[in-house]
């Protein structure tokens, strides 16, 4: 597989069809894959494609990064399902040229999250990580532990239905079936039966820990404001620290700017050093979404996001009582 | 040198809990912190290294200078115990004097109190800091790089050592001394303990990997300003301040007033370099609105600023920025590229 994205990748260099790849390379820890930039055919060989490969890497196409992509710059860039659907996203959002993107999809099975792993061996450090289909081995002084890989996946992954990119232009292998999961959102359930004091609790209480680092926001595809409402000073929106009422408003905030929008990749509960159950309410809001408009983020190219169009047949309770 | 029994280890902390608001690490969750503790039960011996650093405590995330109403003005008195910090690794006990260097005296003016921040020195002057050899350096350490060794007894009041059975516990500042007088009823540490510290001291620098010598480093990157090196190693950063929250030694903050007009509270917040508004003026410009230059802001600030003006670098290897990336940008691996780089003058 690897070896295949590796000369597709060089292929596409050498008939001058991409000036710059972005896709994902060996990271300087174990279980950790890094965000690549290559731009010669040489180079390619950095490339890697396994389950650490978490970093939604749309997220280069927009924002400050933007100064990577230039103008009639050619970029091929390498999605799992998720990253796949953020381009979606920036093409019905006119945020990308669409012929200027040469999208490589490689078929996903789910990516780990290593904080479940550091959970799963009580933080003892990881010196080696090796996988095979179904588990994966993690060493380090004095221990050796397997773990099943489906206790260590994302969050995001447990109940994916979308493994491969919706539009690509070249796929790695062959595009992976989806496994067809029913009950897409089982993990909020538990959330929504909460009466409203004790949700207000669960998020007072997940949010306290929030150091608003802004990680989760600056890792998120569907987050690419040039200028973020937390930033802007003239006026100032909200306050600058860690208090519980501004961190409130900085997250739901973010849950409602990205409501209808995010592709639920867990780029955000992945990065956050605080270990805050971040993507619980983006999914909850997600969920909220497919069941009113029968919408799921970042699918079709041609298609309105939900809160950006209207249809008289949509539900109209919220005003209807 | 004295001997602190494990098994006399809870009654120590007990005394100790009496006289000092005391510190130690304490694990929640997957996170871990330096919380005030008042038995040996609450403190997580495994910990090691902590998520956050010591710094949280002596330059909080967010403090209140004052409060203010009309012309009424409050500020918070200064607490009533003395600190004490038990298990602060030899990485964070040096950013804590690094810290101090800062905002604790005034290099310019070292007699000019208005130099000096009243907020950190009434919590830093009366602390004792007691440094805990670290004898599993994990992979992300890299103190070795920037004058440090697990076993380093360059900062901190007292240094002590944990080998199988005991602390053992030695003073390295006058603090430190006179802590170590007002205790009794301790053995005196034995030359078996003194061979065991050796051998633990051996085994712990075994587990480093070799260091690149920061001095070196910060001789070359006066020539680096200009480089495209810049662009690639600053391509993958997100711009989030994951590293700066979590170093022990990234001291800048803003100050903004929280309230109503004549009633509310002036604070003081933890700020950031990589954020662009920490630089963007009022004009509207920005000195500094490309990720390349704010990651090339934070390199040459820990290596190369701080150590023309105090004579060493502001990195003290503790390894947290490697850990907590959420792109895997390595600080040690840019270290590395730019001492590699054929950057002209």
């Amino acid at each position: 597989m690897v070896k295949a994205l590796r000369e597709e990748v060089k292929r596409l260099f050498e008939e001058k069809k991409v000036d710059l790849v972005i896709g994902w390379g060996k990271g300087s820890l174990p279980m950790t894959a890094t965000p690549i930039f290559i731009n010669k055919a040489e180079d390619a060989e950095r490339l890697i494609w396994d389950e650490t490969c978490s970093n939604n890497l749309a997220v280069y196409l927009t924002k400050d990064k933007r100064q990577l992509v230039k103008t009639d710059q050619k970029i091929g860039i390498v999605v799992k399902g998720c990253d796949g659907r953020s381009l979606v996203l920036y093409a019905v959002e006119n945020q990308i040229q669409r012929e200027n993107l040469v999208i490589i999809g490689v078929p996903c099975a789910g990516v780990i999250d290593k904080k479940k792993v550091l959970k799963h061996i009580e933080g003892k450090e990881v010196l080696s990580a090796s996988f095979e289909a179904d588990r994966m081995t993690v060493e380090g002084r004095g221990f050796k532990t397997e773990i099943a890989k489906c206790d260590v996946l994302s969050d995001s992954c447990l109940n994916c239905n979308h493994p491969n990119a919706p539009v690509f232009d070249v796929f790695i292998g062959e595009p992976r079936k989806s496994d067809s999961v029913e009950d897409v959102y089982p993990d909020v359930e538990a959330f929504e039966k909460l009466d409203s004091e004790a949700r207000w609790k669960t998020m007072v209480e997940a949010y306290s820990k929030c150091i608003r680092c802004y990680a989760c926001r600056n890792v998120c595809p569907s987050c690419y404001c040039t200028e973020c409402f937390v930033d802007q000073n003239d006026p100032q929106w909200i306050g600058k620290s860690p208090e519980i009422t501004d961190t409130l408003i900085f997250h739901l905030g973010r849950n409602l700017h990205v409501a209808g929008r995010c592709v639920e990749c867990g780029a955000c509960e992945r990065a956050c050093p605080a270990d805050i159950d971040l993507l619980k309410l983006n999914r909850k809001i997600s969920k909220e979404i497919l069941e009113r408009f029968n919408f799921t983020a970042g699918l079709d190219i041609n298609e309105k996001p939900a809160l950006a169009s209207f249809c008289e047949n949509e539900k109209q309770d919220f005003i209807m009582g | 040198m004295i001997k602190i029994e494990k098994s006399n280890f809870g009654t120590f902390i007990q005394n100790l809990s009496a006289d000092y608001s005391l510190f130690a690490p304490v694990g929640e969750g997957q996170q871990s912190a330096f919380r005030e503790v008042k038995n040996a039960e609450q403190i997580n011996t495994h910990i090691q290294i902590t998520q956050n650093s010591p710094k949280t405590v002596f330059l909080p995330q967010t403090e209140v200078l004052f409060e203010f109403s009309g012309d009424d003005i409050q500020s918070e008195e200064k607490p009533a115990k003395p600190m004490f910090f038990w298990g602060v690794r030899s990485c964070d006990a040096k950013s804590l004097n690094l810290l101090d260097k800062v905002m604790g005296q005034s290099k310019q003016r070292p007699d000019d109190p208005a130099f000096q921040d009243p907020y950190w020195k009434a919590r830093f002057d009366d602390a004792i800091i007691l440094t805990l050899a670290c004898n599993e350096p994990a992979s992300t350490c890299f103190c070795n790089w920037t004058g440090g060794s697990p076993f380093s007894k360059d900062a901190g009041d007292l240094w002590a050592v944990e080998t199988e059975t005991a602390y053992l516990v030695e003073p390295l500042s006058e603090k430190g001394e006179a802590f170590v007088k007002g205790l009794s009823g301790y053995d005196t540490a034995s030359e078996k303990d003194k061979q065991s510290i050796a051998k633990l001291k051996k085994q712990a620098e075994s587990y480093l990997q070799p260091a690149v010598d920061a001095e070196t480093l910060k001789e070359k990157l006066p020539q680096t300003w200009e480089d495209p090196l810049w662009d690639e190693v600053s391509a993958k950063c997100v711009n989030c301040s994951a590293c700066a929250f979590i170093c022990p030694t990234c001291y800048c903050f803003d100050i903004q007033d929280e309230g109503k007009k004549d009633k509310g509270k002036r604070i003081r917040t933890w700020d950031c370099c990589m954020f662009p508004i920490f630089t963007k003026e009022a004009s509207g410009h920005n000195p500094r609105s490309l990720a390349r230059e704010r990651v090339r802001q934070r390199v040459m600030h820990k290596f190369r600023y701080f150590w023309e003006i105090y004579g060493e670098s502001l990195c003290t290897g503790c390894g947290r920025c490697v850990r907590v990336c959420p792109v895997n940008l390595d600080i040690r691996e840019v270290a590395k590229q730019l001492l590699e780089a054929d950057s002209a003058a």
